[in-house]
């Protein structure tokens, strides 16, 4: 199938035509029902695990302690998903993906975890606090959608609520990348310099700031991006509610 | 054949008339008729007709509409069916000068392939008019350009480097340190490299024509100027580390590298002599020359030359980001290979019968010796048609 329509649309331009999506068979259909079922319940987890140490403690500093290894599981977990674009069970761009969750893994575990002196610091809360919401909405819409039962509460989150909290979460990463900054110019984390055998040199520093910088292009347009697929996905449903 | 018919007509008569004579009067009289009538209509035409009348042709109208408002851009009228979609283009560039040819892509329903410039015009028609869709398919820049550019940016870069900028270097370090003999040889192999490239790209290499898209050039300009910066960053600096297996380690890789760049030069020489002898429906084959021995194994033995190479070059200077660009090089080629291959069997071998062999994932497979005859035979039958594919043309150079 897949043949046939590549060899039908190629335009020698390189790009291709859409072709027919088939989706996935009742056994990946029953695998991607679990999978999301699990991560929405992690991070539930990690959601009831932040208000019972708030309750506990009092206040909302250092509560990443207490949330810490459900985090970097489910977190980590997310790393499947780029299996599911590459064995085409989800029909989502594997680069996209694999650039999303990339960069979710990298302030995970190369940030946070590694420089152990930002775990205090509040930023850490505010993107956790983001990427808790955002995820329990997401793999929640994706169970429902693979069920064919989408509540219309459920598909008007998604595509509403990140409009706080997409830049919620963006001020957290880069408020923490940048909290990191002075730790991992001290102690040369993850750098290596010359001379050594194979002549390569790595300045860490160097490298999170070139990551902030490249939020500069990325955000807005990842951000724009889902203005209007907000707009094309609810004003659709609109469309539908009126006619029926 | 009109004028054929008029001295057979009297002879024709001749023949009826001792048919005739042993007939009655009256049977004559109708047969005579009958005979003249037919030579009247026989005769054909008194003067021979004009060959081609104005009003007898039917000229196309080409209606070309934006793809995406399907607005009416403009109609291009009184278009000869001869004549091909690269007129309609040019005549399309007359009546709207900012939309030159190579930079309008036509097609003929929304969201359909794009059409070859060369399609002839009559076989797009339904009716005498015609309906196209037109993209803009962006500022468009040759191929030689693309290569030209391409190609001198990585010889300054180094070369930059190689001399030792005070804005890039420390300057006190560098006056201090002594030179390994690799780094000047490493500064010569990469010059040698990107100056054949460029003479070939001159001199050597035959595009047809095409175009591509600016946004390809600005693209590949800055992977290989990207890289060039930063390997020639690292070889040249003071604190290089010269190779572990020392003066071996060099030697041997500076002889790999030399024969690689000749097996590519003799490549792209074969190559380019079979597009001028115009036998392409014939694969490469094997001359006297023993670099071009590397047909016998693989499609395109251009790019296994050129990964040889860089992976020469990677071990001669032991550098971990010339073995970054030499892996990705590898996997680039790989995927140009494979579209290679693919078009060498479609083309040559339409039935799909032989089987292909690869050799290994990332080099380039091919049938095995067994066909070689058939090959050969097939050439001879096969006569040479020259086909004017620009992909074939970006693939062919790496």
């Amino acid at each position: 199938m897949a043949a046939s329509g590549s060899s039908r649309a190629d335009n020698g331009y390189g790009s291709q035509q859409p072709r027919r999506r088939k989706g996935p068979g009742a056994l990946a259909t029953a695998y991607l029902v679990i999978y999301n079922v699990v991560m929405t319940a992690g991070w539930l987890v990690i959601a009831v695990g932040l208000v019972r140490a708030y309750l506990a403690k009092g206040s909302y500093h250092s509560l990443y302690y207490s949330i810490e290894k459900p985090l970097k599981f489910f977190q980590t977990g997310a790393l499947l998903e780029i299996l599911h674009c590459a064995f085409g069970i989800v029909p989502s761009s594997v680069v996209l993906t694999a650039f999303q969750v990339m960069s979710r893994v990298f302030l995970t575990w190369a940030v946070t975890h590694s420089v152990k002196e930002v775990q205090t610091e509040d930023s850490v809360l505010l993107f956790v606090v983001a990427w808790t919401i955002t995820e329990i909405i997401r793999y929640s819409f994706y169970t429902f959608s693979l069920l064919n039962h989408l509540p219309y509460l459920i598909k008007w989150a998604r595509y509403t609520l990140f409009i706080i909290l997409y830049p919620m979460g963006v001020s957290g990463e880069l408020l923490t990348i940048y909290a990191a900054l002075p730790f991992v110019r001290q102690s040369g984390l993850y750098s290596i310099s010359l001379p050594n055998k194979y002549n390569f040199s790595f300045d860490y520093y160097t490298f999170l700031i070139l990551v902030m910088i490249s939020y500069i292009p990325i955000f807005p347009q990842l951000y724009f991006h889902m203005l209007h697929q907000r707009r094309k996905v609810l004003s659709h449903t609109e469309e539908h509610k009126k006619s029926e | 054949m009109h004028r054929r018919q008029k001295p057979s007509a009297p002879e024709h008569k001749r023949d009826l008339a001792a048919h005739g004579g042993a007939l009655s009067m009256s049977h004559n009289d109708t047969r005579s008729f009958f005979n003249f009538s037919q030579l009247v209509l026989s005769a054909g035409h008194l003067k021979s007709p004009p060959v081609l009348k104005h009003s007898k042709i039917t000229y196309f109208e080409v209606e070309i509409l934006d793809m995406q408002s399907k607005k009416q851009i403009c109609i291009v009228d009184k278009v000869p069916p001869s004549s091909t979609l690269l007129d309609v283009k040019h005549r399309f560039h007359k009546a709207c000068p900012q939309w030159y040819p190579s930079r309008v892509g036509l097609q003929l329903e929304r969201n359909g392939p794009y059409l070859k410039d060369s399609i002839n015009i009559q076989s797009l028609a339904v009716s005498s008019i015609i309906t196209l869709y037109f993209t803009d398919l962006g500022q468009q820049v040759g191929w030689t350009t693309f290569f030209l550019t391409e190609y001198t940016g990585p010889l300054l870069i180094y070369l930059l480097f190689y001399i030792r900028l005070s804005t890039i270097y420390d300057q006190v370090e560098s006056t201090k340190n002594f030179r390994h003999p690799v780094v000047h040889l490493a500064c010569f192999c990469h010059c040698l490299h990107y100056i054949r490239h460029l003479l070939e790209t001159l001199f050597v290499h035959k595009f047809s024509g095409g175009h591509t898209p600016l946004k390809n050039m600005i693209k590949g300009c800055a992977f290989y100027w990207g890289f060039t910066s930063w390997i020639a960053y690292y070889i040249n600096h003071p604190r290089y580390t010269p190779p572990s297996f020392g003066h071996r380690q060099v030697s041997f890789a500076a002889l790999a590298f030399l024969m690689c760049e000749a097996g590519n030069h003799f490549i792209n020489v074969t190559l380019a002599h079979q597009n001028n002898s115009g036998s392409k429906a014939c694969f490469p084959s094997p001359t006297y020359n023993p670099f071009t021995w590397l047909f016998l194994l693989v499609s395109c033995p251009n790019y296994t030359y050129e990964v040889g190479s860089w992976i020469s070059f990677t071990v001669m200077t032991q550098t971990l980001p010339v073995g970054i660009f030499a892996f990705l090089m590898v996997i680039q080629m790989s995927l140009w290979a494979q579209k290679k291959h693919k078009l060498y069997l479609k083309r040559f071998y339409p039935e799909g019968k032989f089987h292909v062999a690869t050799a290994e994932p990332s080099v380039e497979g091919r049938q095995g010796q067994g066909h070689t005859t058939t090959r050969i035979s097939s050439c001879f039958k096969v006569k040479g048609k020259e086909s004017t594919s620009s992909m074939s043309h970006q693939m062919q150079l790496g």
